[in-house]
């Protein structure tokens, strides 16, 4: 009986090694109608599987405006993405989903735009980074602050600097205090202090904010200064979460299931819930 | 000799421990754990048949519930427990304050009355009615005379079946667990931080409870028990799915006397049985 | 089609042959087992009277419906591909009997989560494919509250057929829904039609006196996230599964995998307890459930804030199994009477 925990099988096209942990991989549907079938929304999740191994949860890193390849980005912890980080190029993985909600693009059109992520956290962001511009014309401004424990820790390389190249991003890339290779050109120092300097002005401005949760709580704060009203931070949370679609139970906070109410949340949002995540 | 509630109170009021774990009443035939921080509140201790939880669970390093000095209300067998954590390095001495109870005897679950023919099983070949190692000794229940030693009978039963009858036999029993691990988490001796079963690379055991899952859970924890457990019988009796566990443990407990002249939980200083090499070992059995 | 709510007599002795006829045409007629401990599948019909003046089953009749352990997909692996294999088709026409309003309940409520939005294919199969025949209960205890959380010894949620045992041994048999009248079209002429209600059989069973009205605790439970009495409540809980597992409502389950080679393996939806440490713990070893207190206060909540806020409806039946195979005698009826007792205290206080 197929049912919906069955995920589709997903040939792995090309392996990108991002970090010392962090690896990326591009997917594409082993069934070509699948595949036509799938569609998704920047900010949604999936379960990516290794089988005999186990599911686990990642944001769907690729974007939405081109369709031609799944792409997902992991750090190595647990058993699932020890066995991924194991895998070749032609190895399948399965993947359900997409599941969980998206960032409100349509409401962000018109307005500046302000991604803010801290290591992994960029793999969410980069979903809607490429799918804003891909659209560039709809959004005003566009800033990326991006940073990262070390030099060695930054993920998606090559694309910071496309983004750095572009005239028409602003792209701010700062590693920790310590942080710094010789050759380092970028700023250093923590995320929360590079967004300071950024001199934002919360007017008409969106802010994603993705990253360990330190950073996020550090950020806040700075961005509240810059007069970002709570509705205008956009985040997304990442609680464990097995089935992805509101039936195991875990990944609830308070009355709000992370993965059908979430993972995207306003920082509005957030204030609302109960502290237990 | 002194009610339990009355040594508690004098402890808690003279600042000796932080706080008194013990029983309270929870309605007919039934105690249940109770942990009393104030005098007042050491009022509600009791014992009687009826306290049959192993309080030494709470001791273990992952559970205590308050830092510092506490007082344990503690029968001959919780008493076997608590040396047996001494053994393993998971109480100190000098951190615990042991309110030793004489018992006659249990029921063999909570809301039955007491009477002989309702003595748990363990009862019946209990050698501890006075708990040998005590900082308080309270009034507890009497002596009765000998009671039936059932366990022992099914373990002799099950020993005279044929190896794949025996087989059969605990395939049937094991094939109730739901693996609720209410087995490892009410015995005291599972005091392990991460269980084997909780590990996951590798996966030893299956998660699943299904009949190679189930095997294997309950032997493992059985094994691991092997010389350790001190036969207080509380996984019997919170398995939801009354698998006699009890029968493994004392089979193990029974080796461990016979082959090696050794019972767990009566001496502090002892080294535990199988955590501790000895170049005198007996080696005949591997081969 | 007979009418839900119309009623048969049955005859003493009438029921197993009944059941035996259901058995010899192929359906899994399952009832409590001879010795009350469990649900089994009765090879023939004489054992089907239930017998409700026994305290319930330690597990409930979820495991039906929603299987301790299932499979959600085999796989076949080689070195350059995986094939992913349907799951066995449950069971068709399974017929349950004897089953107490606090069990029958159950499938109702479990279809909100498992159909929330995304259907559960497995869940739904099983209980289109289950007949449920309640039971006027006729024991009480004192861990028992149906008649707290809305439901009573006689209450037909959840029951496709309705059965209550007559003096003589007989039964009068009530259609409850139009399934269960479809189902027992086929044998109607063995049984004849009554007027009878039962309804001084059920005046005589009325249940456990009502222990707290879970509204009252509803709305204290997100307003007091933080409130001094959550670690007071339950601090002696040892963080086993058995409550979880007995409970005919908790549905929380884990996806895992596995393997049998490298070949061959499958994924499987096994039951999970929030009171687990790992339940919540992320892969970093973060874990935003880190202590018993959050982990029960999560079990509390979910049974009398969440679940009713999401879908409607109390997580409890009332049957007090959790209460009666706790190790530690935990009694989750005491613990809402606790915050129900803070709740009214506080809410008096306020408008002084």
């Amino acid at each position: 009986m197929p049912n919906l925990y069955t995920p589709h099988a997903m040939v792995i096209r090309e392996i990108i090694p991002e970090t010392p942990d962090t690896t990326t991989f591009r997917l594409q549907f082993k069934d070509a109608e699948v595949a036509r079938a799938f569609t998704f929304r920047a900010g949604q999740f999936a379960e990516y599987s290794v089988f005999g191994e186990g599911e686990c949860t990642f944001c769907i890193a690729s974007s939405p405006t081109r369709m031609e390849y799944i792409e997902c980005s992991f750090k190595q912890y647990g058993r699932v993405t020890t066995a991924l980080r194991r895998l070749n190029v032609g190895d399948i993985i399965g993947l359900r989903g997409p599941y969980g909600n998206f960032f409100p693009l349509e409401e962000m059109e018109g307005k500046n735009i302000v991604f803010i992520a801290g290591g992994i956290g960029l793999a969410p962001v980069r979903c809607v980074i490429w799918n804003v511009l891909d659209l560039r014309d709809r959004f005003k401004e566009i800033t990326i602050i991006y940073g990262a424990r070390s030099v060695d820790d930054l993920v998606y390389k090559r694309e910071l600097k496309e983004w750095a190249d572009r005239p028409d991003v602003k792209t701010i890339v700062t590693v920790d205090p310590g942080g710094e290779t010789a050759d380092w050109k970028g700023e250093i120092g923590f995320v929360p202090t590079i967004v300071e300097k950024a001199g934002l002005r919360g007017t008409d401005t969106v802010a994603i904010v993705c990253g360990p949760p330190i950073m996020i709580k550090y950020t806040m704060p700075v961005l509240t200064a810059q007069g970002f009203a709570d509705k205008d931070i956009i985040t997304t949370l990442e609680n464990r979460m097995k089935c992805g679609v509101g039936k195991c139970g875990r990944c609830n906070i308070g009355s709000v299931y992370v993965c059908k109410d979430g993972p995207v949340f306003t920082y509005a949002q957030l204030k609302e819930l109960p502290d237990e995540f | 000799m002194p009610e339990v509630a009355a040594i508690a109170k004098d402890l808690l009021e003279r600042g000796v421990v932080k706080a008194v774990i013990g029983y309270a009443a929870a309605g007919p035939n039934r105690t249940r754990p109770f942990i009393a921080r104030t005098a007042e509140q050491a009022n509600a201790l009791v014992f009687n048949r009826h306290a049959l939880n192993n309080l030494a669970v709470f001791l273990t390093r992952r559970r205590k519930p308050v830092a510092g000095p506490v007082a344990v209300v503690a029968k001959g067998c919780d008493v076997r427990a608590l040396i047996m954590l001494m053994q393993e390095q998971q109480v100190r001495r000098e951190d615990v304050h042991i309110i030793g109870v004489t018992c006659g005897g249990v029921a063999s679950s909570m809301g039955t009355p007491w009477s002989v023919e309702t003595a748990a099983p363990k009862c019946a070949h209990c050698r501890f009615h006075t708990p040998h190692l005590y900082d308080s000794l309270a009034e507890g229940t009497e002596e009765v005379g000998p009671l039936p030693d059932r366990s022992g009978e099914r373990i002799k039963e099950l020993e005279a079946l044929p190896p794949d009858e025996r087989f059969a036999f605990w395939a049937e029993q094991f094939s109730r667990c739901i693996r609720c691990y209410a087995c490892r988490e009410v015995c005291p001796i599972c005091s392990c931080e991460q269980c084997v079963a909780d590990k996951n690379q590798p996966q030893w055991i299956d998660r699943s409870p299904t009949s190679r899952g189930n095997f294997a859970w309950n032997l493992v924890r059985a094994f691991h028990l092997a010389g350790r457990c001190i036969g207080c019988n509380e996984c019997e009796r919170a398995c939801p799915a009354d698998i006699p566990l009890s029968l493994l443990n004392r089979k193990l407990a029974m080796t461990a006397l016979e082959e090696f002249h050794y019972i767990a939980g009566t001496d502090p200083a002892a080294p535990t049985l199988v955590g501790t090499y000895d170049k005198t070992d007996r080696q005949d059995y591997i081969a | 089609m007979t009418p839900p709510g119309k009623r048969y007599r049955i005859g003493p002795g009438q029921l197993a042959a009944f059941a035996s006829a259901l058995i010899a045409d192929g359906y899994v007629v399952i009832a409590e087992s001879p010795d009350g401990k469990g649900f089994t599948a009765l090879k023939d019909g004489s054992a089907v009277a239930p017998d409700t003046e026994r305290p319930p089953t330690a597990l409930s009749m979820k495991d039906i419906v929603f299987p301790r352990a299932e499979p959600v997909f085999l796989y076949r692996k080689t070195l350059d591909d995986v094939q992913v294999i349907d799951p066995p088709s449950p069971p068709r026409g399974v017929v349950t009997f004897g089953v107490r309003p606090c069990d029958a309940a159950s499938i109702q409520t479990l279809s909100k989560v498992f159909d929330w939005d995304y259907h559960d294919e497995l869940f739904d199969t099983r209980a289109e494919r289950t007949i449920v025949i309640g039971t006027l209960c006729r024991f009480t205890d004192d861990r028992c509250f149906c008649t707290s959380v809305g439901l009573s010894p006689s209450s037909t949620k959840g029951s496709d057929l309705f059965l209550l045992p007559l003096d003589d041994g007989g039964w009068i048999l009530q259609i409850v829904t139009d399934k269960g009248s479809r189902f027992v079209a086929r044998c109607l002429s063995a049984f004849s039609e009554t007027d009878e209600t039962g309804e001084d059989l059920v005046k005589r069973y009325p249940g456990p006196a009502v222990r707290f009205d879970p509204d009252r605790i509803r709305s204290w439970i997100p307003a007091n996230f933080d409130h001094p009495l959550w670690p007071s409540l339950a601090e002696t809980c040892l963080g086993c599964g058995q409550c979880a597992f007995a409970c005919p409502v908790c549905h929380c389950f884990d996806l895992i995998d596995e393997a049998d080679s490298f070949q061959h393996g499958r994924r499987m939806k096994i039951w999970d307890a929030c009171q687990f440490p790992l339940f919540t713990k992320h892969a970093s070893g973060h874990n935003p459930r880190d202590t018993q207190v959050k982990r029960y206060r999560q079990r509390v909540s979910h049974k009398f804030f969440i679940y009713p806020e999401r879908f409607g409806e109390i997580l409890c039946t009332g049957c007090g199994r959790c209460s009666r195979g706790c190790g530690v005698g935990i009694d989750i009826a005491e613990i809402v009477e606790q915050i129900e007792k803070t709740a009214v205290a506080e809410s008096v206080a306020r408008e002084r």
